[in-house]
């Protein structure tokens, strides 16, 4: 991507103000994706992003620039650009890159661009065809299909330089009901960070069929009651909740400002004994999975909250300096476009002992969120929102009836102190997480939990 | 490269391997941000973007690619990759390339003033910013972002059938959000401002002190009874709603079935004092544009007017679907985009009410400064939303207290047949092109859902 010499001159030019560690970051990615609705094939977009990010850090104050013009003359000009808003001394710091390999822990047997676009629009046809084919409810469809095969070199002034390649690949189904002039959406967004042969070997019917399945249900349903009422969460992308409403406020980004409601709580209890939670960027070929993260650091499993006691922080080289605490491999960045920080990889409560129906059987009356939508957070007041994709009403421990519309609101740390039940059926599910280092895919678990009062907004 | 190198190069290949139109789409765009944080430089960022968009019809179908490399190596590369994208379409509506208008608006260069501004004053203001939140009141305890940006944007489109289009763009942004703290309880507010013209009108002092007065009145927030209650939005909430239902204008969403006003042009679908207007050549709107994303000029059109649907925004595409004009709003988000369709200023057209006069006249509602989760608590294809939001309790026409822990909900449609009276005080949500703007609007009724 770029010569190691290069590489070396870029950083000693970044350095020339008196810089006490400086970063390049070059990306060569291809991504493509396709969308097919109603069966028909109607967009298809496909290219090459090219780029190189140079940070330069003085202390805690970080300086970033990009350019998509490689040449060797730019380069080193935006380097010197970036090294005028720091004004020191120039310090002696010898440059000495020593290539080290990564481990590749997430294999990528068939790269996107092994694979021809007829037969990726035939992994979308099947969506289209089990979802249409569920009921005749179903007036629309629309099938996404997403790609990239990312290159990344990432060198430093502490003799870091190493090359990575990440590939992912995702399904997005969405099935529409409609009832005269009435429309409910359900949908699916299998992926992960593999070839595709994780598309080869996914049931892709079954998910085409649940999107369905949940939009056929949402048109039937009445609007959710308002109120605070228990709240019964259910696996896979239910762990939005923890993702939103606590694994932000864990990060460097927030905790570091001494801006999030988790800042200077560790080793203290904040969520209820029944809560372990967990950050895990070595899953393998999970979609928030990373050999390296985008520092050069290898990712790895970071205990966050253990049987409700604050343990960690997500934390990358800046929060480290900041915090006094050590990187825990979790710098990330959507491209070249954004200087990296503390984000999360797969983050999910673990599982626990109650099975779901003993969860169900339990509650007097409560709603059920069998499926979460997506949702936001402020990490300064712990103040969080999710919708609720697909919704029941819980009665005398049986599920009595769909409701649609619902919205759950509450504060982090209250809602991780209320948990009062964790089923055993952990799994995951996929989202883009957005903050100010761009959109980045990441994994979000849990079992089924149970909220013991969540204010629903309903109509 | 040259541009017109690589423009005749892509052409001259893309001829010999078959196809007949073509079009670059080129946008380049430099960057400043700097944010501040306890008195000093937090980060400055420093950023150069460049990236080229090819589209052209081969086999009678429109094909895309895209690349930030922009060397001759990528000729091949963006020809191989539209090819094939257009071999898998199977619509039978395709787009095509636009030879350009008679005429185009000519809009004002207003920002000498911006493509001069000093990386400074960019620090200065910033500092500022912050220094007056922290000064306006001691509850604000923090400002935990505080930023200002400058940028500037070149488009250029070029095409086999003689369009050439350029624009130039400047943009500067002051952004912040405070921090109020009193009894172990955070509120916060954030306020950002653009201008295209001069810093001036970024309005930093102001604009810090409206954040932290509005984080220190979020203070003592409790939640309400749930229930039925008259509603104001204001402009910033007005705006905010209204963009997130943007595509139920849009004649893409009708050509493929999804927007809840389906054939219905020509009927009611408001109330009788909603017009909504998309403009594309104000001075004061950040999507102001000569020209679209196909090279069409611009204009100004009722989408809604006196509660009828006039017309559904259009691109070339969507228009012949229905047989009528482009409106002049195709659109690609960057160059990594096809061409949709949105809003160039979309504006709900201002009463003549102030925001006072609307609380005055309210015996008991709420007024909603803060609405949150939109991407996910709205459904533009059905117009539900359900949003937890932040506002205030108004009794006998006054304010009387803040209110968290509620949520909103209700039907778009529903709403815009329900407004009660309309502010005189635009405000736009965002700061690029498919800008949506609106006053403040009291609504009749909408569901609160509290304890």
């Amino acid at each position: 991507m770029l010569n190691q010499a290069l590489v070396e001159d870029i950083l000693y030019a970044a350095l020339e103000t008196g810089g006490d560690f400086a970063e390049i970051f070059v990306e060569d990615k291809t991504s493509s994706s396709i969308q097919m609705l109603g069966g028909t094939v109607d967009t298809a977009m496909s290219g090459r992003d090219f780029g190189v990010g140079i940070r330069i850090l003085n202390g805690v104050f970080a300086v970033y620039a990009y350019t998509n013009d490689f040449s060797r003359e730019n380069l080193i000009k935006v380097a010197r650009n970036a090294a005028q808003a720091i004004r020191g001394q120039k310090q002696d710091i010898r440059i000495d890159l020593r290539k080290s390999l990564v481990t590749p822990h997430h294999e990528l047997k068939l790269l996107p661009s092994d694979v021809s676009k007829a037969r990726k629009i035939e992994y979308m046809r099947r969506a289209h065809i089990a979802a249409s084919e569920y009921d005749p409810v179903i007036s629309q469809t629309r099938v996404i299909y997403l790609d990239d095969d990312q290159k990344v070199l990432i060198a430093n002034s502490e003799g870091l330089f190493v090359e990575d390649r990440r590939a992912h690949n995702r399904l997005q189904i969405e099935a529409i009901a409609s009832n005269g002039s009435e429309k409910q959406s359900g949908q699916y967004g299998p992926g992960a960070h593999s070839g595709l042969e994780f598309l080869d070997n996914l049931d892709i019917e079954w998910y085409a069929r649940e999107a369905a399945r949940t939009a056929k249900t949402m048109i039937h349903a009445e609007f959710a009651p308002s109120g605070k009422i228990p709240v019964i969460i259910d696996n896979e992308f239910g762990g939005v909740i923890f993702h939103e409403a606590c694994g932000h406020g864990l990060e460097a980004t927030s905790v570091a400002k001494g801006a999030s409601v988790f800042a200077g709580k560790l080793g203290e209890l904040v969520a209820s004994p029944l809560v372990t939670a967990i950050d895990d960027g070595t899953i393998k070929n999970a979609w928030g999975s990373l050999n390296i993260d985008d520092e050069g650091s290898p990712t790895q499993r970071n205990v966050l909250i253990e049987n409700g006691v604050l343990k960690g922080y997500l934390i990358d080289k800046l929060g480290s300096r900041k915090m006094g605490m050590a990187s825990t491999g979790s710098a990330r960045r959507q491209n070249y476009q954004f200087a990296p920080t503390s984000r999360m990889n797969n983050t999910f409560i673990a599982g626990g002992n109650s099975t779901p129906e003993e969860i169900i059987a339990n509650t007097e009356y409560g709603l059920y969120a069998k499926y979460m939508g997506g949702g936001s957070v402020n990490t300064a007041t712990g103040d969080f929102n999710f919708a609720v994709r697909e919704g029941y009403i819980v009665r005398n421990g049986k599920i009595e009836k769909p409701v649609r519309g619902a919205t759950l609101i509450g504060k982090g740390i209250e809602v991780l102190q209320k948990i009062d039940m964790v089923g055993n059926n952990l799994a995951f599910g996929q989202g883009m997480c957005g903050s100010i280092s761009g959109s980045i895919p990441a994994d979000v678990g849990q079992p089924m939990i149970r909220v013991s009062e969540l204010t629903v907004g309903g109509r | 490269m040259e541009m017109v190198q690589f423009k005749e190069l892509l052409f001259e290949k893309g001829r010999e391997v078959g196809f007949t139109d073509m079009e670059i789409y080129y946008q380049a765009e430099r960057e400043t941000t700097v944010r501040v944080f306890r008195g000093e430089i937090d980060a400055y960022n420093i950023a150069e973007k460049a990236g080229l968009s090819f589209r052209g019809v081969i086999g009678g179908k429109m094909g895309y690619s895209y690349t930030e490399k922009i060397d001759a190596d990528s000729v091949d590369l963006l020809l191989q990759e539209a090819r094939e994208n257009a071999a898998i379409l199977e619509q039978s509506e395709s787009e095509e390339i636009f030879a350009g208008s008679e005429r185009y608006v000519e809009l004002r260069d207003q920002s000498q003033q911006l493509r001069e501004l000093t990386p400074d004053v960019l620090i200065d203001t910033a500092k500022a910013m912050e220094a007056a939140a922290l000064a306006h009141d001691p509850r604000v305890e923090m400002v935990n972002s505080c930023m200002t940006v400058n940028s500037e944007t070149e488009l250029t489109i070029m095409n086999t059938k003689g369009l050439n289009c350029h624009t130039k763009d400047n943009l500067v942004i002051g952004y912040i959000s405070a921090l109020a703290k009193e009894d172990g309880v955070v509120s916060s507010a954030a306020k950002g401002e653009y201008s295209l013209r001069n810093i001036e009108e970024v309005n930093a002092a102001e604009l810090a002190q409206t954040a932290a007065s509005e984080a220190v009145g979020k203070l003592g927030a409790q939640t309400i009874e749930s229930g039925q209650y008259p509603v104001i939005l204001r402009n910033e909430t007005a705006s905010t709603l209204l963009k997130a239902f943007v595509s139920v204008f849009s004649g893409e969403s009708a050509s493929k079935g999804l927007t809840l006003l389906q054939d219905r042009v020509g009927q009611k679908v408001a109330g009788e004092n909603v017009t909504i207007i998309d403009d594309p050549h104000r001075t004061d709107a950040p999507g102001s544009t000569p020209f679209d994303s196909e090279g069409m000029a611009t204009a100004r059109h009722d989408v809604v007017r006196n509660g009828e649907l006039v017309t559904f925004l259009h691109n070339l595409k969507t228009a012949k679907h229905f047989g009528v004009e482009s409106t002049g709003n195709a659109y690609k988000a960057s160059y990594r985009g096809s061409v949709s369709v949105q809003p160039n200023n979309l504006v709900l057209e201002p009463g003549d009410r102030s925001l006072d006069e609307l609380i005055a006249g309210t015996e008991r509602g709420l007024m909603l400064v803060e609405l949150q989760g939109v991407h996910a608590g709205t459904n533009a294809v059905s117009g539900d939303f359900s949003l937890a939001c932040i506002g205030h309790l108004i009794e006998n026409g006054k304010i009387v207290r803040p209110v968290n822990q509620i949520t909103v909900s209700g039907n778009i449609l529903e709403l815009l047949n329900n407004v009660e009276a309309i502010g005189n005080d635009l405000k736009f949500d965002g700061y690029g092109r498919g800008a949506v703007g609106a006053p403040s609007i009291k609504i009749k009724s909408l569901a609160i859902a509290g304890k």
